[in-house]
């Protein structure tokens, strides 16, 4: 077992990168024993993991199967640690309701997004797949969104993300949310013509569209 | 008489058998797979549509009729085989029939073992696939392609499991998933020559995941390539040739030739390794027909038809370099709620633009 806390960190982030859920647990576990800070593991631990692993994901050294693993291993990490972030180390607060659209079962693109924007500190409310749109702008209301993020991979589906807008514009709330759309047959033009706010063809350029939106980082960054 | 005044000097079928030959027909074929839009054209619901055998027959004829593309294909949607071997389906009224994934049929890895070999001709989904080809190839077949579809083993356990836990089992469960896969294959090979029987002058094989997407080459080549072989070779040995499709980013071209041995290979995107369409017509037109590459979402939704009309222009000049071993389609289905008038511009397209 690691003797500091720097070690254990590194091997926190190893056992992330090779889908070790058991081993991420026991370390997570012993963190907490140890009364190490708990947002300081998640960051250089679990989130170094994944990062670690996205990366390998853009090599083409990872793909589909190795990314949903190993995040299943930081989400184990997480559950255990979650509980003892100090409120002083709180993220910056920003919250997106995501979703793949009613109509459209497709969820592994949405559910990376929603992994790495939770990395990047987003308060993440999981909606899941063949969601209506007005679950969306209920839950979007409900939680006090930012942003509202809808995926699809089907272009039978692509309507379900104007809809979503629709229902904003009636309810005269279509001001309070930031609307980004994503997934295989979308286009900046859909986005454009349906009046979303951002359309991002991979999901890092979802976290960073999420981060413009809502004043994290500069257009221009 | 083509939109450029000049006369269609073959039929559909015969062009679409040219091209798929290498040789060059009096024109390029145009097949922009108008499936489930077909359902508008006779104004049927889309449930319906995909359940109903004799209404979605009569829809694609009403659609060939109106549109006249060169190619059936019966794609009704990756669900089909699914539901046959178990799993629950969804049908919304106007929109694709999917699986309910809040009620897997595979629920655990344990349940892997719950996956038994169906008979294609009997089942209610497989069978009414099975009567549109039958339905198609009577009443065009002489005059028009009409390409049967086989969503292929690992795909159509990604149906009944759950993408995101198949995936997940392929490295935490592997024997179990190569087992379903197994017996999955042998319905498919039966599924793929009932559709022979019935009429396919040829069958379309659609192995989603050798794309680099999704998965590693080797990872597709275990778990699906190698049990795509024996559908290919049945298909081939009824007679009929094989045909890939395979809408997915950076699909694996040597390994599904190597594997199925297609003669054509319907896609989206360039193949892995191909930075840009003009390089993989290059490494690719000449060693398996192109079918494609038109953007379906942008044909169907948001191209004006002049902006349609030019990119199609744009990918016929393209794949000259391919000796008439091209066919002009969308490099997926045609969307079922896009503008149909787009599917005809397609075919406007190949008349003006696409004569030997």
């Amino acid at each position: 077992m690691p003797e500091t806390p720097e070690d254990l960190h590194e091997a926190l982030a190893t056992a992330v990168l090779e889908l070790d859920e058991v081993l991420t647990a026991d370390l997570c576990n012993k963190a907490v024993a140890l009364g190490y800070d708990a947002w300081t593991t998640i960051e250089q631990g679990l989130i170094a993991g994944m990062n670690r692993a996205g990366k390998l994901f853009d090599e083409e050294e990872y793909f589909v199967p190795e990314l949903l693993i190993a995040s299943d291993a930081m989400y184990a990490g997480l559950g255990i640690l979650r509980p003892h972030i100090s409120q002083a180390n709180t993220i910056h607060g920003r919250r997106v309701v995501i979703g793949v659209v009613q109509g459209d079962t497709h969820d592994i693109g949405k559910n990376l997004v929603r992994i790495m924007l939770e990395v990047a500190g987003f308060e993440v409310f999981d909606l899941g797949r063949d969601v209506p749109a007005q679950a969306f702008v209920d839950r979007a209301v409900e939680v006090n969104a930012d942003v509202i993020a809808l995926s699809t991979l089907m272009t039978t589906t692509m309507t379900q993300m104007s809809k979503v807008v629709s229902i904003l514009e009636e309810g005269n709330i279509r001001h309070r949310f930031k609307v980004i759309v994503g997934g295989a047959p979308l286009s900046q033009q859909f986005s454009d013509r349906i009046g979303a706010d951002g359309y991002a063809p991979k999901a890092a350029q979802a976290v960073q569209l999420a981060k413009q939106l809502t004043g994290l980082v500069n257009a221009a960054a | 008489m083509s939109a450029n005044g000049r006369r269609d000097e073959l039929t559909s079928l015969e062009r679409v058998g040219l091209a798929l030959q290498y040789k060059k027909p009096d024109r390029v074929p145009a097949a922009p797979l108008v499936c489930g839009a077909s359902c508008r054209v006779l104004g049927i619901s889309y449930d319906r549509w995909s359940q109903d055998p004799k209404a979605a027959t009569a829809s694609l004829l009403a659609a060939q009729s109106l549109i006249g593309f060169d190619g059936f294909l019966t794609l009704v949607d990756l669900s089909v085989e699914a539901e046959d071997f178990g799993q629950e389906v969804i049908f919304p009224e106007w929109s694709t029939a999917y699986p309910n994934f809040d009620n897997p049929c595979i629920a655990t890895a344990e349940d892997y073992g719950k996956v038994a070999r169906i008979d294609p001709r009997k089942t209610r989904r497989s069978s009414a696939v099975i009567e549109i080809v039958r339905g198609l190839a009577e009443a065009r077949g002489k005059d028009v392609a009409v390409m049967g579809f086989v969503y292929g083993p690992l795909g159509v356990l990604s149906q009944i499991r759950g993408h995101a836990e198949l995936f997940k089992d392929l490295i935490r469960h592997p024997d179990r998933v190569l087992e379903a896969v197994d017996t999955i294959t042998g319905s498919l090979v039966e599924y793929a020559i009932a559709q022979v029987e019935a009429g396919a002058h040829a069958i379309v094989l659609d192995p989603l995941y050798s794309s680099s997407t999704i998965l590693r080459k080797q990872t597709w080549e275990r778990f699906e390539g190698v049990f795509m072989r024996p559908i290919a070779d049945a298909v081939r040995a009824a007679g009929v040739p094989v045909v890939v499709h395979n809408c997915g980013n950076g699909v694996y071209f040597d390994a599904v030739i190597e594997h199925i041995k297609p003669i054509a290979i319907s896609h989206a995107y360039p193949a892995h390794g191909s930075p840009d369409l003009k390089h993989h017509a290059e490494a690719w037109g000449k060693k398996v027909v192109t079918i494609g590459v038109i953007d379906p979402a942008k044909a169907g939704h948001e191209w004006s038809q002049d902006e349609l009309l030019e990119e199609c222009r744009q990918q016929i000049e393209t794949f000259r370099i391919a000796d008439g071993g091209f066919i002009l389609s969308s490099g997926c289905e045609f969307p079922p709620n896009g503008n149909l008038q787009s599917a005809a511009t397609m075919v406007k397209a190949a008349q003006l633009h696409g004569w030997y």
